[in-house]
């Protein structure tokens, strides 16, 4: 194999936009990420060196814009038919360089997903949001606040629990919704975000899905208020935090769709996280690749070159082995979204598909822990040495294996598909 | 909580008299009140609380001297019958900083290697006693053999490229290597046990005084985790080493091997036991589905009966390592491949296990899991940096190879 892109994967997959992006997206990432992220650990908090990063990928390239459609001024990615799959390549290739950065991107599209991906668009949301991020001149961040410090998973968790355990609360008073609860690590909280996403319920207690809300907050409001980030194992460019929301009032009209339809939409965003996941996973595993590669080319045992021993050629071929495989499932998952519209594909919100797709994601962070586990133990004495880039990755997909809900929720949800379960 | 993990994490205590009782129990109360029970302030105050309470279990509880012999001013810890002691106290260390107990440990198998009563003028163990035995902070960092560079070929131990040399200077020796880079505490030793080979031949282990001239040391190692063990990458130019000597007896490469399998599998074991009380915690009290505990929901209670499994029998495997080594055995070749073979199948297990409780326990935390606040994510992080520092190269490929050659008589691999 010549090149880490000969990964295998389903050419009749590839989209038109990778075919056109993907290069001028890894050179801006190898021109200015991949040289600065070994200093990315130290940034967390400041972010003096990840806030530029952010501005010349996200407001310069214009990555930002992708999902609005062209007439407000964005590059139409929402609207095609394939945006699971051009959604797959950026994440990827972002995950090559640094997957914190690549999550903090790729979340600050996925309350935006639920107003404008068809069945469930919002044409007057999408209007009203468009200019703060079509004409910015420098990075802006949404996201997603879902979890509740008392529950956990439980709001991915929505096919069983049906949002019965939310406490943050939307009372319509006249004309505008009042929000009050406490959310905790969002992607891009801990101050950067300029727009939230809040699952809300409008009923403490109920699991009807016409009971539970998704409301746009502009993170400016009175009554929103932030805490500071969180100090993690990995992914410094993801910034987590606390969110209070304190009797904040935004117009009737920023819900996303209304009863009923917001729980749906919502609900699609679960298949949207676990391929992106995948995604990021995959762009991990093919800088893994590279490195461990020059690692077992000029380092030796026996005085022999590693990857020369039919021992050691045992260990680096399944590695390289299961990025192949994960990388072609990490393209299935993304073409069970992109099939949605299809008379042979399955809505997004189906148990079907959220099923599949959480057990790909499953399967890929388990092998994701293993061969990053393993390579770092190839590398020995410098497996844990920072200029090897192996480690950072290490502890970057350990982080996508939990979150989400993490992996026995995968599992439950492969378990109530494949087998029908009634109680789980 | 109540949990007591000395009756959880079982393992035989028939070795154990009074004495050595009473040293584990100050451990366990230094662990307890100085870190355990003040996890964030330590976090916290990291830089400046590391050598502080360092110091304090060294010095003023005096653990440094413990493996010197008694007529030298230590509590006369030496010799192999300690092995299970010793491990018992990498355990303790491990649970409260893993940092703080490699550098005990690696010390501890230093000294194991010395005869400190040597009738022949080998003067290592006279060198150092008085070092570890006096009220000065003493840093050891152990360089063993490694991966090898293309192009360049190495004398090797077990396939193993060894990059450095010692050569007759004088009276002495005088010992060079490049870009050599010890398990940890490159950047802040007191003294560097290295395996070298003799005139280009046999491996074996060579001190060198960290202000040794002709020594010089690289920049600072970010690594994965232990990083207050500040490593670095040293070189050495025609360094002497007259003041203690190379140790050239058959089998003292094999030796220090076994001794960092016993001793890091007990760090590890004990990063391993604080992780599962702060899991078991985080298991009585969050809920899922709306109201049950985690516990008490079958899929998660297989996933902690999975992290007590691998930490419970890596415990008990590292005990039987220690009685092997503390049963002294009888001298020759085979002996000593079976005492190194041994220590590394079951350091290498143990290790394995460990990572493995550790990664399926994090499963169960979710984002408490990589939360510094949380403090397991630091023990993941220490215990993964263990693991691959103490396969030095290849993953397990190495150590495979030796177990082959020591069941099977290979004699190409």
């Amino acid at each position: 194999m010549k090149h880490f892109d000969e990964f295998s994967r389903p050419e009749e997959y590839i989209s038109p936009f990778d075919r056109h992006f993907r290069r001028l997206l890894r050179r801006h990432l190898e021109d200015w990420v991949m040289p600065e992220r070994r200093r990315f650990d130290e940034d967390w908090k400041d972010h003096s060196l990840i806030e530029p990063a952010f501005d010349r990928l996200m407001a310069e390239l214009g990555m930002q814009k992708s999902l609005f459609p062209q007439e407000y001024g964005g590059w139409g990615l929402a609207g095609s038919d394939y945006v699971f799959r051009g959604g797959y390549m950026l994440c990827e290739e972002l995950g090559r360089a640094d997957t914190g950065m690549a999550v903090a991107l790729a979340v600050t599209f996925w309350p935006l997903l639920v107003i404008m991906v068809e069945p469930y668009r919002n044409d007057r949301l999408i209007a009203e949001f468009a200019p703060l991020f079509c004409g910015a001149k420098k990075a802006v961040f949404a996201a997603n606040a879902m979890t509740e410090p008392q529950g956990g998973a439980d709001i991915e968790n929505l096919g069983l629990l049906g949002g019965r355990t939310i406490r943050t609360t939307a009372r319509l008073d006249g004309d505008e919704w009042v929000i009050n609860g406490h959310k905790l690590w969002p992607t891009n909280s801990g101050g950067v975000s300029s727009l939230f996403g809040v699952p809300c319920t409008t009923k403490p207690g109920s699991s009807d899905p016409r009971d539970f809300a998704f409301i746009y907050v502009p993170a400016d409001l009175p009554g929103v208020t932030q805490g500071g980030a969180y100090e993690k194992a990995g992914m410094a460019a993801d910034k987590n935090g606390d969110i209070w929301f304190e009797d904040v009032r935004v117009p009737s009209w920023y819900r996303a769709h209304g009863p009923g339809r917001d729980a749906e939409a919502f609900y699609q965003l679960i298949p949207f996280g676990q391929v992106m996941s995948c995604a990021f996973l995959t762009g991990a595993m093919m800088n893994l690749y590279e490195r461990l590669y020059e690692f077992v080319t000029t380092r030796t045992y026996n005085n022999r070159p590693l990857k020369e021993n039919d021992a050691v050629a045992g260990i680096i071929g399944r590695i390289a082995g299961d990025i192949d495989i994960c990388r072609i499932l990490g393209y299935e998952a993304a073409m069970i979204g992109d099939r949605r519209n299809k008379p042979y594909g399955r809505p997004l919100i189906s148990e079907d598909v959220v099923g599949r797709i959480r057990n790909i994601k499953d399967f890929m962070s388990d092998r994701a822990v293993e061969i990053f586990g393993k390579a770092m133990d190839v590398l020995g004495l410098y497996g844990a040495d920072r200029d090897w880039d192996i480690e950072k990755h290490w502890r970057d997909i350990k982080i996508v294996q939990l979150w989400m809900g993490g992996k026995q929720l995968c599992q439950m949800e492969a378990a109530r598909h494949f087998f029908n379960c009634e109680t789980l | 909580m109540s949990r007591n993990s000395d009756d959880l994490f079982w393992y035989p205590k028939t070795w154990m008299d009074d004495e050595c009782a009473s040293v584990v129990r100050l451990v366990r109360q230094w662990a307890d009140r100085e870190i355990v029970s003040r996890r964030m302030e330590y976090r916290e105050g990291y830089e400046k609380l590391f050598p502080e309470k360092r110091k304090k279990l060294c010095i003023d509880i005096g653990i440094q001297k413990l493996t010197v012999p008694a007529d030298l001013g230590g509590f006369g810890w030496n010799g192999p019958a300690r092995a299970p002691a010793l491990l018992t106290l990498a355990c303790e260390t491990g649970r409260a900083d893993a940092s703080i107990g490699v550098l005990c440990s690696t010390a501890w198998a230093m000294l194991a290697l010395m005869d400190f009563h040597h009738p022949g003028g080998c003067n290592a163990g006279t060198v150092f006693a008085p070092m570890y035995a006096s009220d000065a902070l003493q840093t050891p960092a152990v360089i063993l053999p490694g991966a090898g560079m293309k192009g360049m070929d190495t004398p090797l131990f077990l396939g193993r490229s060894i990059h450095a040399g010692a050569k007759k200077s004088g009276s002495g020796f005088a010992l060079s290597g490049r870009d050599l880079r010890p398990l940890v505490a490159g950047g802040i030793a007191d003294h560097f046990c290295v395996v070298c080979t003799m005139d280009g031949d046999r491996p074996c282990v060579a001190f060198v005084p960290g202000n040794a001239p002709g020594l010089r040391r690289g920049p600072s190692i970010l690594m994965t985790g232990l990083n207050a063990c500040g490593n670095a990458e040293i070189g050495l130019h025609d360094v002497p080493v007259s003041g203690a000597p190379v140790l050239e007896r058959e089998g003292v490469v094999e030796e220090l091997y076994a001794w960092l399998n016993l001793l890091l599998g007990g760090v590890s074991v004990g990063a391993a036991t604080n992780f599962f009380e702060l899991l078991a915690d985080w298991s009585d009290s969050r809920v899922i589905k709306g109201g049950t505990t985690l516990k008490e929901n079958p899929l998660c209670a297989s996933v902690l009966a999975d992290v007590a499994e691998e930490i419970a029998l890596a415990k008990l495997l590292l005990y039987d390592l220690a009685v092997i080594i503390a049963s002294s055995p009888e001298p020759g070749h085979q002996a000593i491949r079976r005492t190194f073979t041994y220590a590394e199948m079951i350091g290498h297990r143990a290790q394995q296990g460990v990572m493995r409780a550790m990664n399926r326990g994090l499963e169960l935390m979710g984002s408490a899991g990589y939360a510094k606040e949380w403090h397991v994510e630091k023990h993941w992080r220490d215990v993964k940096t263990i693991q691959s520092i103490l396969y030095g190269m290849a993953a397990d490929a190495p150590l495979k190879m030796d177990t082959a050659r020591f069941f099977y008589d290979c004699t190409q691999i």
